[in-house]
């Protein structure tokens, strides 16, 4: 880990102030020009319940969430006992003491710092203010930018007035001078202010959702499911200043209905669910698949099944997305890493669809829904908007006409002599209904063979590592980040591993992953699911025989985690 | 549907028909619902190019193969939520929803308050046979009590469910019914649907004589009578008081209801037009709001 890497934990109860205590931190490390990676967990309760937030932040590029916290922040008691067991020697423990309703064992040589943050916010008859103190102190102690940090809550409170921002930097300042009156014991320290890089602060579903402006989205429905709501919050608040509109359906099945609808009528359209409504949309993919409408959706993984941890994070749909549909019916799934991918791949996808002509799904997961990175700021001049295929004119149309390619032009609605049908029945290059078993077996190699070149047209796989290895570790979605940094340190001790990062999940480039683990002795799959659901696909579409590495516990894996695994397996 | 799409064209009721051959049984009250619609269709002058006719699954929802016109053949019971997105995506065409009881109310029953109470602009004619025919004649929602069919040898056990009931509750802008057995009506009604802004729903009792051999041309004969001259279109309390039948159990045919508000396309619109929403808008400016 570099010396400047720290990371802060933030915990206590869900409304007093803990995720924008951490907001506000991660804005103010992204202004003084360093990088930050947050992890989030939320209460399934409504109101109240624990709630944490981390902030990881460094001069250098960060893939992950960390190994485990530098620096910690107690509001309540039950932060506190939730996270003791993770109170090592020399951690930095800041809590809320006197005057807060815990008196914590400071465990041998971790760093104890008590700010009295509800006896002040008491004191200062707010007590909203609590995290405020709690602000100043940790910007005291651990070197946090003061001057970046009331730039983020200036910004934050000028709205709301002069009297309010000024109330809150009151406490701030009270926080402050409390974390200096204490003595420093620890080594921690946020890396000095650095210049500024053209950057954004964006959360994975904010980011999906900035990705469907930049791809040209035009239509989007939606139906309200943690952990994906908040891509149709930020659509439905943007789009309609680019013209277009979002809306909310009754259900799953009509989100996607209407998806297709639209699609078919021309536009650009899209929807984002999690693993339950993506479970009720699977006969609708079916139709796209057979009618050969571009539809998009973006699944933001949880814990399942049925309602299973449904604010906590998982990797368990590859399968539902990958084969969830009756009869054969081919679609694409792609996956993202971070919140990069987020918006870049959004982009990918809506234009996939629109090239193929097929369903794509866009997979997520719940804890890179609310993680928020810094990013280069996007450039929408470096995004390309692809349009579906469209009719010339000439001759007699057929929407699905047999084409080398596979791919059959569209005609938009309203154009004479364009009128044909969208179907689910199988049917001739017309459209008309046909059960001829030469008709079905043709059509069905027409669908599946129109998407296997996406195989060698997108981006090659990413191989992290060169030459021979002992471990070759392939992983997906943001369990990538993950085993970046673990190859990364277990390179630097000096083992042989290299890492395998598909982001195309489906049709799978059998052949780069064969080439992959030539190269390697072993290969070892760690994703967050029970089952090995890429593993599966592995063992049934390659010949490698991999090791999974399978954990579901509601929280992503730690790089040190991976690097226990890999040591074991050599 | 959309004014935009209306009186474009004169066109005859045959240039209507597709080159696809009407696969319903000889007898069937479905051949005179699609006379109906051919009608409308001529009479409104309805642009075929500018039309979407969208079904589900069912006898009925075969009925857009049969329409010169741009066509979708979806799922079971979606047919409205389908119908919904393409009419959003282009608010300047014409859309004609077509499908069965079972459909509807059943399988679908859960998408039809929506297009009521959000007044999507199409229309939506109901062909109601009582009966699942595709699958060979099960008990639908519509079925009278204690139908002996396909899956219930014994009766049925469930009550009826009232269409015109349903829509008038949930807040369609349009709410008629017709018999297929009077096609002049029905051509009329279906014409009045078509013109109408907003969600028009046309509730169509038929025969079928194939599955169904007690809800006969003869029993619907006796079953209907005209609404009223005297019957007030704007008045929800009497449309629904003849919905729920007279005293004799008669059902109403004709136009039971219309009302005037604004669809959900423009709606949609509005919010587009409140942000001053453009196609030139600079996204940069959105993208701004996320630097820290």
């Amino acid at each position: 880990m570099a010396k400047n890497d720290l990371i802060i934990r933030v915990a206590g109860e869900g409304g007093e102030g803990i995720i924008s205590t951490g907001d506000f931190i991660a804005a103010a490390c992204a202004r003084a020009g360093l990088e930050v990676y947050t992890f989030k967990t939320f209460p399934a309760e409504i109101k109240g319940g624990y709630a944490m937030y981390q902030v990881r932040t460094s001069p250098e590029r960060i893939y992950n969430q960390g190994d485990t916290f530098d620096v910690f922040c107690a509001f309540n008691g039950e932060a506190y006992e939730v996270n003791k067991h993770l109170l090592k020697p020399g951690t930095a423990f800041v809590y809320d003491y006197p005057g807060g309703d815990f008196e914590p064992e400071i465990p041998e040589g971790v760093h104890a710092y008590p700010i009295p943050m509800s006896k002040t916010a008491k004191e200062m008859k707010s007590y909203r203010s609590k995290n405020m103190v709690a602000m100043g102190a940790l910007s005291a102690l651990f070197n946090i930018s003061e001057d970046t940090l009331k730039q983020v809550l200036s910004n934050k409170f000028k709205k709301k007035g002069e009297e309010i921002l000024n109330f809150n930097l009151q406490a701030f300042e009270k926080g402050k001078e409390l974390g200096l009156a204490l003595q420093k014991q620890d080594p921690w320290r946020v890396a000095d202010p650095t210049t500024p890089k053209d950057v954004i602060v964006i959360s994975g579903n904010d980011a999906a959702g900035m990705g469907a402006l930049l791809g040209g989205l035009e239509f989007f429905s939606a139906y309200p499911i943690t952990p994906a709501t908040e891509i149709a919050k930020y659509v439905a608040t943007h789009l309609p200043k680019l013209g277009g509109t979002l809306i909310q359906a009754e259900d799953e099945i009509a989100s996607i209905a209407q998806v297709l609808g639209a699609s078919y009528a021309g536009k650009k359209s899209m929807t984002s669910t999690s693993g339950p409504g993506l479970a009720l949309m699977s006969e609708m993919l079916g139709m796209a698949s057979m009618s050969e409408t571009p539809v998009m959706l973006v699944d933001v993984q949880r814990g399942g099944p049925s309602t299973g941890l449904p604010t906590k994070h998982e990797q368990s749909d590859l399968f539902l997305a990958i084969h969830g549909a009756h009869g054969d019916a081919p679609r694409i799934v792609l996956s993202v890493e971070d919140v990069k991918d987020c918006i870049d791949m959004t982009v990918d996808a809506l234009n996939i669809a629109e090239e193929y002509q097929c369903p794509v799904l866009l997979l997520s997961d719940g804890s890179l829904a609310f993680s928020t990175q810094t990013i280069p700021r996007p450039n929408p001049a470096d995004y390309t908007i692809v349009k579906r295929k469209k009719w010339d004119g000439e001759g007699t149309y057929k929407r699905y006409l047999i084409t080398d390619d596979g791919i059959s032009p569209m005609v938009d609605p309203g154009t004479p002599e364009g009128m044909h049908i969208a179907t689910g029945l199988e049917h001739t290059e017309t459209g008309a209904p046909s059960f001829k078993s030469e008709i079905h077996e043709s059509m069905h190699d027409k669908r599946f063979n129109k998407i296997k070149p996406i195989v060698d047209r997108y981006k090659p796989v990413e191989v992290d590592g060169e030459g021979d290895a002992e471990v070759g570790i392939i992983t997906w979605g943001s369990t990538i980040g993950v085993a970046r940094e673990a190859v990364a340190r277990l390179r630097a001790e000096g083992y042989k591993v290299k890492g395998f990062y598909p982001k195309l999940m489906w049709p799978m480039p059998v052949a780069q992953y064969e080439a992959f683990a030539a190269t390697c002795k072993k290969i070892l799959v760690p994703e967050v699911n029970y089952q090995g659901q890429l593993s599966h696909f592995i063992r049934a579409e390659t010949s490698i025989k991999p090791i999974p590495f399978t954990i579901c516990g509601g929280l992503p894996f730690t790089p040190i985690q991976m690097i226990d695994k890999v040591k074991e397996i050599l | 549907m959309s004014v935009a799409a209306l009186h474009k064209v004169e066109l005859k009721p045959k240039d209507y028909k597709s080159e696809v051959s009407v696969v319903w049984c000889p007898g069937c009250g479905y051949h005179g619902i699609l006379n109906s619609i051919y009608r409308a269709l001529s009479e409104l002058g309805v642009d075929y190019a500018n039309l979407m006719a969208i079904s589900g699954i069912g006898c009925s929802s075969r009925t857009p193969y049969f329409i010169k016109s741009y066509k979708m053949h979806t799922l079971h019971g979606r047919a409205g939520p389908v119908a919904t997105g393409a009419q959003l995506a282009r608010p300047d065409l014409a859309v004609l929803v077509t499908g069965g009881d079972g459909d509807g109310f059943s399988i679908g029953g859960g998408h039809m308050p929506h297009m009521a109470r959000k007044n999507v602009n199409m229309t939506y004619v109901l062909y109601d046979n009582g009966i699942y025919g595709l699958t060979k004649g099960q008990y639908s929602p519509t079925s009278r009590p204690e139908l002996k069919a396909y899956t219930t040898p014994y009766g049925g056990p469930d009550e009826p469910m009232n269409p015109l009931l349903y829509m008038l509750t949930y807040g369609a802008t349009y709410v008629a019914q017709g018999f297929a057995g009077k096609p002049q009506i029905c051509a009329e009604l279906i014409k009045g649907a078509l013109e109408h802004k907003g969600f028009s729903y046309v509730n169509i009792f038929s025969q079928c004589p194939t599955f169904n051999n007690i809800d006969t041309v003869e029993y619907y004969r006796e079953l209907v009578r005209e609404v009223p001259a005297d019957h007030d279109v704007s008045d929800l309390g009497a449309a629904m008081a003849l919905a729920r039948r007279d005293t004799e159990g008669h059902a109403p045919i004709g136009l039971l209801y219309k009302a005037d508000r604004p669809t959900l396309d423009e709606r949609l619109h509005k919010i587009v037009e409140k942000v001053g929403g453009h196609a030139g808008y600079d996204v940069n400016k959105i993208i701004d709001l996320a630097r820290p």
